[in-house]
C-alpha cells in the first residue's frame, strides 16, 4: 500500500501545486500497556481544493476524507450571533444523503471544532466545514476530526489548540486495537473514538460503542493520547513540508 | 390524549419519588441578592455571572448541591392504547415514552432478529426553542444516542422479538416524547423509555399452519425479556472547570460542555458521550462515572418499586 | 524573554504552541523587556499563544508574527485593498473586499469630492482603497484619500485589464519591499499590475495575451521555489512556453 501510495502521490503533484506528504506512522507492532500504540499509515494534503479558503484530504489506512472550509464569510441573519462565529458542519457520506448517524457525528466534529477555534476573534460571520467520505474502511470518525482540524488550520482560523481523532477497539480478548480497519470494527466487542487536545493531551470529545468496564475506558484513554502524540507530530511534519518552499 | 389525561389522574397515587433531598433548604442567598426583583434583572441581564454566584457558594439558583439530581418522577402505563408507556419527570422536565408493537418479517441479513426503532420527538410545544417542521439536530442527536444505546447494552436481545425465524418479527416502535424541556433529556429519554420496556407486554403471535397467517391473541400478553439496565447521568462543564450533575435547560445553555454516562447494573459503561467542548481528564470522566453508579442505583430502585406498585391490586 | 522566540524565528509553528517567560528570581530587578506581537500570536496571561499555523518571522527590533498562507482576507487597519462597488445607498457605496462583512466607502472619500461635485463611481467598478475602520466589532470602511486629502494612487481604477485572486500570502511577498517576485517580472515585459493586500490582482498590458502570461506566472508561482520560478520566468521570456 505504501508503494502505490507514493505514486499516486506523485501524480497529483502535478496536478496542484499543492504540497503532498504521506508519513508513515506504524512500525512498533501490538498495543499493551506501555508499548506505544500503532496506527495505519496516515497521508494529509493541505490546500488541494481551489474554491474553499481552508481544505484537506485526510487518509488513515483505506480510510479517507476530504474536508473543506469557507469563512469567515457572510452570515445569515438569522443564524448571527452578536459575539462569536457561527459555525456549521456538513457531512456527506459516500452515497446517498445524510442520515441520523450523520447529523449526530456533525454535532460531535462540531462541539470539538467549536471549543478549540477562537471564534469570539470573527463574531457575526459563518465559518462552514464541509466532511465528504472518500472511503471508509473504519475509525471514520476519527479520520473526520483529524481532517476537520487539518483544514481549519489551512483556513487560517485562529485556534486555541489543535485536536486529534483515536478510535479504539476492544476485540473478543478484551485486546485494545487503535485505529482499526472495517472488518476490526466490526469484530469488536466496544469501539471508542476520542479527540485528544494538544496542549494538555485531556479529552475533548468521546463517542462509544458497545459496553465496556471503567478499566477498559481508562486503558483505551491512555492509549489514545499516546496515539495522539503521534498524530500531532504528524500534524507538524506535514505543516513543515508545507511551508519548507517558503522557508 | 383523552385517555391519557384520565389515565394520568387515575394513577396518580401511584408515582414515586427519589431524589437526594428529603426537605427544601433555605438558601444562604449573597446578600446583594436578597432583593427578589434585583436577583430577576441581573439574572436576565447577565445570566452567566448570576450562575457564577452561586457556584462560588457551592450551590445553584435552585437551591441544589452540584452533585445533586432533580426529584425524579416516574408513572407507567399511562396510555392505554400503547403495549407499554412511561412518563417521566425529573424536575420541569418531562418525557413520555409509548412502546408500540407491529409485525414485520425479519430484516434479510438476520433472519433471527427482530427491529427496535426508537424516535425522539421535540414538539414546539415543549419549548420555545424548538420549531414546528421536520426533526431538528437536537432531536436527531437524542434519537441516535438512544439507538445507540439500545445497541450497546443489549436490553433487549433482539433474537427474543423474533416469531418465526425468516419470517415473522416484532417492530418495537419506541416514540419518545418531549412535553416540557428543562435540560437533561437524555437521562429523561433513557429512565421513560426503560420504564416502558419494562411495563410493554406484547400479545401471543401464532402462525396459522394452513393459510401461514399470523393470529394474534390479545387475550394473552407477556412482558419482554429485559436483559440489561441502562440508565444515564448527565453532566456540565461551567466555566470551564466546574462540573454540575442534571443541568437544567438554562443551565445547558450556558455550558461549555456536556457529558452523558450510561451505566448498567453490572457497573459497565454502556456509552460515554461528549460530543466536543471543554476537554476533560481522565480523573474527571472517572468522578462523572462513579456519580453515574450511584444514580443507576437509585433510578433502579425507583423502576422496581413503581412496578411493583402497579402490580398490587387496590 | 527574546531569546524565547529567537530560537524559533524561521520554524514552522501550530496553534496551540505556547511561548511562556518564567523569569529567573535574580534579574528581576533588570529593564522589562517588550515585545510586539503581530498576526497569528496572542497574549494570554503570561504566556504568548499561536493561534495560526505558519513562520515566525521576526523584525527588528522586537517585532514576531506569524506569516502564514490564508486565502480569506480579514480586514485590517491601514490596509489597502482591491474592492468591488456592490451598491450605491443614499452617501455612502458598499464594497466587496472579500471579507465576512461589505465595507462602506464614504463618496466624500475621494479627491476633490464635495457635496456638490459627486465622484463618477458606478456599481461594479474597482477601487483601491485603504481601511480606516477595521476591528471586528465594527463595520469596516474605506478611504480613496490619504490624511492630506490627496489620492495617493487611490480611488477607482481597472479599465481593460484582469482582475484575479492568489493567496495572501503571495501578496504580501509581492508587496514586500525588494521582492523577488516582483524584481523577477519586471524584467519580462511592460505592464501594469494593482496589488490588493486582499489576494486581488489586477493586470494590464500591451496585448491580452501578455496580461494572461502575467496572470498565470503569478498564480503558478505560489508554491515554487526561487530557483524553480527563476527558471519558468527564463523559459517565458525566450518565449519557449
Amino acid at each position: 500500500m505504501p508503494s502505490s501510495l507514493s505514486a499516486q502521490n506523485k501524480n497529483k503533484r502535478r496536478q496542484f501545486p499543492a504540497t503532498v506528504f504521506w508519513f508513515s506512522l506504524g512500525i512498533v507492532m501490538e498495543v499493551c500497556g506501555s508499548s506505544s500504540p500503532t496506527l495505519r499509515e496516515f497521508g494529509c494534503e493541505q490546500n488541494l481544493l481551489s474554491r474553499p479558503d481552508g481544505s484537506s484530504s485526510f487518509v488513515q489506512g483505506d480510510t479517507s476524507v476530504l474536508a473543506g472550509v469557507y469563512g469567515p464569510a457572510e452570515v445569515k441573519v438569522s443564524k448571527e450571533i452578536y459575539d462569536r462565529a457561527t459555525l456549521e458542519v456538513v457531512m456527506q457520506p459516500k452515497v446517498g444523503l445524510p442520515t441520523v448517524r450523520e447529523r449526530a457525528r456533525e454535532q460531535c466534529v462540531r462541539e470539538t471544532c467549536k471549543a478549540s477555534l477562537l471564534s469570539t476573534l470573527h463574531p457575526r460571520s459563518s465559518l462552514t466545514l464541509v466532511l465528504q467520505v472518500v472511503h471508509d474502511d473504519g475509525s471514520l470518525l476519527s479520520c473526520f476530526l483529524n481532517s476537520a482540524c487539518m483544514a481549519l488550520m489551512d483556513a487560517g482560523l485562529p485556534m486555541s489548540c489543535l485536536f486529534a481523532g483515536v478510535t479504539c477497539a476492544i476485540d473478543t480478548d478484551g485486546q485494545v486495537i487503535t485505529d482499526p480497519n472495517a472488518a476490526q470494527e466490526k469484530e469488536s466487542r466496544a469501539l471508542m473514538t476520542f479527540a485528544i487536545d494538544s496542549t494538555e493531551r485531556r479529552v475533548m470529545m468521546s463517542s462509544t460503542r458497545g459496553s465496556f468496564t471503567v478499566h477498559e475506558l481508562q486503558q483505551c484513554i491512555a492509549v489514545s493520547q499516546k496515539a495522539s502524540d503521534k498524530i500531532f507530530q504528524f500534524y507538524r511534519d506535514s505543516v513543515r513540508r508545507r511551508y519548507s518552499k517558503t522557508l | 390524549m383523552k385517555h391519557l389525561l384520565i389515565n394520568l389522574v387515575s394513577r396518580g397515587t401511584e408515582m414515586n419519588f427519589v431524589g437526594f433531598r428529603s426537605d427544601v433548604r433555605t438558601l444562604d442567598e449573597p446578600t446583594w441578592l436578597t432583593k427578589n426583583t434585583m436577583a430577576a434583572g441581573f439574572k436576565t441581564a447577565e445570566p452567566l455571572e448570576y450562575h457564577r454566584s452561586f457556584l462560588k457558594e457551592n450551590c445553584r439558583p435552585d437551591g441544589r448541591e452540584l452533585g445533586e439530581f432533580r426529584t425524579t418522577t416516574l408513572n407507567i402505563g399511562s396510555i392505554s392504547t400503547a403495549d407499554g408507556s412511561a412518563l417521566v419527570k425529573i424536575g420541569n422536565t418531562t418525557v413520555m415514552c409509548g412502546i408500540k408493537g407491529e409485525l414485520a418479517n425479519p430484516p434479510v441479513d438476520a433472519p433471527n432478529k427482530g427491529y427496535i426503532v426508537p424516535n425522539v420527538d421535540l414538539p414546539p410545544l415543549c419549548s420555545s426553542r424548538f420549531r414546528p417542521g421536520p426533526p431538528g439536530e437536537r432531536a436527531q442527536a437524542a434519537s441516535q444516542f438512544i439507538a445507540d444505546v439500545i445497541e450497546s447494552s443489549a436490553v433487549i436481545q433482539k433474537e427474543d422479538l423474533c416469531i418465526v425465524k425468516g419470517k415473522l418479527c416484532w417492530v418495537l416502535y419506541c416514540d419518545i416524547m418531549c412535553l416540557d424541556f428543562d435540560g437533561n433529556l437524555l437521562d429523561a429519554c433513557l429512565i421513560a423509555l426503560l420504564a416502558a420496556l419494562k411495563n410493554a407486554r406484547l400479545p401471543e403471535v401464532t402462525v396459522n399452519k394452513e393459510t401461514e397467517a399470523p393470529e394474534v391473541n390479545l387475550e394473552s400478553r407477556r412482558s419482554l425479556n429485559i436483559h440489561k439496565h441502562p440508565v444515564g447521568a448527565s453532566f456540565i462543564v461551567f466555566d470551564d472547570s466546574i462540573m454540575i450533575v442534571d443541568p437544567t435547560a438554562e443551565e445547558e445553555s450556558l455550558s461549555t460542555a456536556t457529558i452523558t454516562v450510561v451505566t448498567d447494573e453490572e457497573e459497565r459503561l454502556c456509552a460515554l458521550h461528549k460530543p466536543g467542548g471543554t476537554s476533560l481528564s481522565g480523573e474527571k470522566l472517572q468522578n462523572c462515572i462513579s456519580r453515574a453508579t450511584t444514580r443507576h442505583k437509585e433510578v433502579r430502585k425507583l423502576i422496581d418499586k413503581v412496578i411493583q406498585s402497579a402490580k398490587t391490586p387496590k | 524573554m527574546q531569546a524565547c522566540f529567537k530560537d524559533k524565528v524561521g520554524d514552522v509553528l501550530l496553534p496551540g504552541d505556547v511561548f511562556s517567560f518564567q523569569m529567573p528570581e535574580s534579574i528581576t530587578d533588570s529593564k522589562p523587556e517588550k515585545v510586539v506581537c503581530g498576526p497569528g500570536l496572542r497574549r494570554n496571561g503570561d504566556e504568548v499563544l499561536v493561534c495560526k499555523s505558519g513562520i515566525l518571522r521576526h523584525k527588528q527590533p522586537n517585532l514576531y508574527w506569524i506569516d502564514s498562507q490564508q486565502r480569506r482576507y480579514v480586514p485590517g487597519k491601514g490596509e489597502s485593498v482591491i474592492g468591488i462597488i456592490t451598491a450605491k445607498s443614499g452617501d455612502i457605496f458598499k464594497v466587496d473586499v472579500g471579507g465576512s462583512e461589505q465595507a462602506s466607502l464614504s463618496y466624500l472619500a475621494f479627491e476633490g469630492a464635495t457635496k456638490r461635485n459627486r465622484p463618477n463611481v458606478q456599481v461594479g467598478d474597482l477601487v483601491y482603497s485603504q481601511f480606516i475602520i477595521a476591528n471586528k466589532d465594527m463595520e469596516p470602511e474605506l478611504v480613496c484619500i490619504d490624511s492630506c486629502g490627496r489620492a495617493n494612487g487611490m480611488g477607482v481604477f481597472g479599465a481593460g485589464g484582469l482582475l484575479f485572486k492568489v493567496s495572501l500570502g503571495l501578496v504580501r511577498r509581492l508587496l514586500a519591499p525588494q521582492s523577488e517576485i516582483a524584481k523577477d517580472l519586471e524584467k519580462m515585459f511592460p505592464f501594469e499590475i494593482v496589488v490588493g493586500m486582499n489576494g486581488r490582482v489586477w493586470v494590464k498590458s500591451k496585448t491580452i495575451q501578455q496580461t494572461l502570461i502575467v496572470a498565470n506566472l503569478l498564480e503558478s508561482c505560489e508554491n515554487m521555489t526561487a530557483q524553480q520560478r527563476q527558471t519558468l520566468f527564463r523559459r517565458v521570456a525566450d518565449g519557449s512556453i
